[in-house]
């Protein structure tokens, strides 16, 4: 357990690290964009004197460091500072309700997706080169290979237009939440285990094959148990591992990167917010978006690490023994 | 098998708590007893008038108010929030003032406000938008609580068609529109803000005070931000929104043949083709005149619109929009590439050359317009390189500095007001940098001449001007708004200013 606690500390100092470094590349990243950010707030009929005038009451002027310093300052006590456009609204009351709908997007997948990838995968596993397998072997390749863009025109076009079950484009009606609104995150959850089912479900059923060929898993075969038995309690634990690291690995995805999704379905999330920002140059919310989504991916990567090394003891044990 | 059963159970209840979702809500909209029209519009930039970037004109035009407006049928002045205007001269403007008019705050709307609005445009710490226009103003005087007197610093004629612009909005001198503005905008417009999501959504009640008795006729409007236009016109197909304003001629076909939908153009915009004189090659009159020669007028407005000439695109050689009262009807030019060559050959061009389109590739008409130049010059012997880039990039990094651009220009009621500002020297959005002395005379006469037939004289003037030197293609593409036939009474006029009091959903 202090080996444990030592880890965790450890890789949280290198999380930290990472964050650091990458606010300041996320920073210069906007920084050299091209476009200017008075310019493009004021549009054509601007004229320079009012450019300047903008520049100057934004604080556009002041040396980068300068400005890095105030923003990172802010964002160490919890304050992201106000959306460019909007002075006097505070980008926390912008991105927060956001993030909760790219949230709820992202369980609905979750919950979606991880089941049922699972499931066929160790079923693919199961039945190795037997027509089940086939089927499934296809299926998992061919979601793979469509990108999302993709397959979220088919599911629109099916689901939406055709049979007319889901709405097409995913807004929640001025004056209700999204609970009110729940089946506009169907579309978009769909799209996203379409992506994902084939990439979990072909790790499952490797990993399944290579566990259901070792040693202990014969010896077990071979002394009569039950093969429901086998393939459930001896094998699957095992053969989860190198698939918990794949969801795991996607969930800084999941929950910050579903820019394509969540602007083709005009789902109201995280991803469309970082999509408008851009598109308006709207500093301090990319800046905000980004680093969150950094954040993310940082956190999800540390929690797969520890909890592999806790499922898989040669992981946990190894500094112990050396 | 239990195992099995538990994923069943997982994937079916999220679905069905999904499903019951959808029936609910679908109830929900049909017994919706408000009377709202609901809008599609692009994000907003900055919203508070003076420092307002345009967008959004369903919001700000419903929520502030103006002392006069254009009547979007006759074209004509109509009095708001001034009842009636009078001049000496153009010099002294003397405003009556609208009684009994109240801010959404509750406060009264008073001469005070007209004053603090004409002041705060020379605010140096705003960079107000309308800054260079006011600085003509000397003084404004409070008469008493209804009446304005405006004095200027030389004769403006045509000085009262300035409160038209959607950036010379009344605020309440009393409100604090620095803090406020963006996140809480306040006017005495026909609606008033009542929810805000930032980048989301805003919500606008009827205004129950409203000064014009019978107006506004819906109870609310509902604006939803979206980014992106195909994402707006999905929603106006699934019946989510009822109006898409500032939609592009390729979604025009998306649209067009789709039940209950249509495509209504309330007013032409300009795209102005500029060339620029102060370097070779465009500085020699006989290469502007070549180009000129190489257009096919049919052509752009077929390939730009796929409209015919004369009916939703317009075309002329000089800044005066052809609807316009002051535009003077000149021969349009045939197309003559044997003419245009030789032009080109006079100055000095006889292999022809090579030179670069700017534009903003995101603009509607931008792509479509700048193809089809770069195609008809091509025959003349103009080897032209398209450099298209977003709008925000266009207009920041190239715009002013190339030797072509295309720049989408709003038309003006008052051309005057554009004249100064982009085609004479040293104006702030000079993209051709001329510096004519006979234009600038003749502008400057234009801005001063109270004498409205002499006025129109020298506009016929300028505009020969231009057709023989000018360095000017305008071509004139429609506004479009993709609507539903359920909405009626659908008013914008040259002001770009939806008129949303007048509007009626069935």
């Amino acid at each position: 357990m202090k080996r444990l606690m030592e880890m965790f500390l450890r890789r949280l100092g290198s999380l930290l690290a990472t964050l650091v470094v990458m606010s300041f590349v996320i920073f210069l990243l906007v920084e050299i964009m091209p476009g200017d950010v008075a310019q493009m707030i004021l549009g054509q009929s601007a004229t320079e004197e009012a450019v300047a005038a903008l520049r100057e009451a934004r604080g556009l002027n002041d040396p980068l460091l300068e400005r890095y310093g105030r923003w990172i300052s802010g964002v160490v006590v919890g304050d992201l500072g106000d959306s460019i456009y909007m002075q006097g609204v505070s980008i926390n009351s912008i991105l927060w309700r956001k993030v909760g709908h790219s949230i709820i997007l992202a369980m609905t997948a979750f919950i979606i997706f991880v089941p049922l990838s699972i499931f066929f995968g160790v079923l693919a596993g199961v039945k190795e080169k037997k027509p089940t397998d086939s089927i499934i072997s296809f299926f998992g390749l061919a979601t793979m290979a469509l990108p999302e863009f993709v397959s979220g025109v088919i599911l629109i076009t099916v689901f939406a237009v055709q049979l007319k079950w889901f709405p097409i484009v995913s807004v929640i009606p001025i004056g209700e939440s999204i609970w009110q609104n729940l089946n506009i995150v169907v579309l978009p959850a769909l799209s996203i285990t379409l992506v994902m089912f084939g990439y979990i479900s072909r790790m499952q059923r490797s990993s399944m094959i290579s566990v259901m060929n070792s040693d202990y898993i014969r010896a077990a075969t071979l002394k009569g148990m039950p093969r429901r038995y086998v393939i459930f309690r001896h094998a699957l634990k095992n053969a989860m591992l190198p698939t918990i690291t794949i969801i795991g690995m996607n969930m800084g995805w999941l929950f910050g990167g579903l820019v394509v999704v969540e602007t083709l379905f005009g789902f109201p999330g995280m991803g469309s917010l970082l999509m408008t920002a851009i598109k308006t140059r709207d500093v301090p919310l990319i800046e905000a978006c980004v680093l969150l989504i950094t954040v993310i991916y940082s956190v999800s990567t540390m929690i797969t690490d520890i909890m592999y090394s806790y499922l898989n003891p040669r992981i946990r044990y190894q500094g112990g023994q050396k | 098998m239990r195992r099995t059963m538990l994923v069943v159970l997982l994937l079916a209840i999220p679905m069905m708590v999904f499903a019951g979702g959808n029936a609910e809500q679908v109830a929900s909209e049909k017994k919706a007893p408000v009377k709202q029209i609901r809008v599609a519009e692009q994000v907003p930039g900055l919203i508070t008038p003076g420092v307002w970037d345009g967008q959004v004109f369903s919001m700000n035009s419903s929520i502030y108010e103006y002392l006069i407006e254009i009547n979007a049928e006759t074209g004509e002045l109509d009095p708001v929030l001034a009842t009636s205007w009078e001049t000496n001269e153009g010099k002294v403007w003397t405003f009556k003032l609208r009684q009994g008019v109240k801010f959404h705050d509750g406060s009264d709307f008073t001469a005070e406000d007209v004053k603090y609005t004409i002041e705060r445009t020379q605010d140096p710490s705003l960079g107000h938008l309308k800054k260079t226009d006011f600085e003509v103003v000397e003084s404004v005087r409070v008469v008493d609580d209804y009446t304005v007197q405006v004095t200027l610093k030389e004769a403006r004629p045509t000085f009262v068609y300035l409160f038209t612009d959607y950036n010379m909005a009344i605020l309440s001198s009393e409100y604090d529109y620095a803090s406020l503005g963006e996140s809480k905008p306040m006017g005495t417009g026909p609606f008033m803000m009542s929810q805000l999501v930032p980048k989301e959504s805003a919500l606008l009640k009827k205004n129950p005070n409203y000064w014009a008795e019978g107006l506004p006729k819906i109870d609310q409007i509902a604006i939803y931000f979206v980014g992106d236009i195909d994402a707006s016109i999905s929603m106006l197909e699934s019946d989510r929104v009822d109006v898409v304003p500032f939609i592009t001629p390729e979604i025009q076909q998306r649209v067009d043949g789709i039940d209950g939908i249509s495509v209504i153009s309330p007013y032409q915009e300009q795209r102005f083709i500029s060339m620029r004189v102060d370097e070779a090659p465009f500085n020699d009159n006989r290469v502007r005149l070549a180009f000129k020669y190489a257009m096919d007028p049919k052509v752009i407005a077929r390939s730009t619109a796929k409209m015919e000439l004369n009916d939703g695109v317009f075309y002329n050689e000089t800044p005066i929009m052809n609807m316009l009262a002051e535009y003077k009807e000149l021969p349009l030019r045939e197309r003559n590439i044997a003419k245009a060559k030789q032009l080109l050959a006079e100055a000095g061009y006889p292999n022809g050359l090579s030179t670069e389109l700017y534009y903003a590739s995101d603009h509607p008409f931008g792509k479509e317009l700048s193809q089809t130049v770069k195609e008809l010059a091509a025959e003349a012997g103009f080897d032209i390189e398209l450099k298209g880039y977003t709008r925000d990039v266009y207009l920041s990094q190239y715009w002013l500095n190339v030797p072509i651009s295309i720049t989408g220009w709003g038309g003006r009621i008052d051309p005057s007001m554009l004249l100064s500002l982009a085609f004479k020297g040293g104006g702030p959005w000079n993209e051709s940098h001329l510096d004519e002395p006979v234009l600038n005379d003749l502008i400057e006469k234009i801005s001063s001449e109270a004498d409205p037939d002499q006025r129109m004289a020298y506009y016929h003037e300028l505009q020969e001007w231009f057709y023989n030197n000018g360095p000017l293609i305008n071509v004139q593409v429609p506004y479009l708004v993709a609507i539903k036939d359920n909405v009626v009474g659908y008013r914008q006029p040259l002001t770009m200013l939806p008129q949303y009091k007048y509007m009626d959903i069935l």
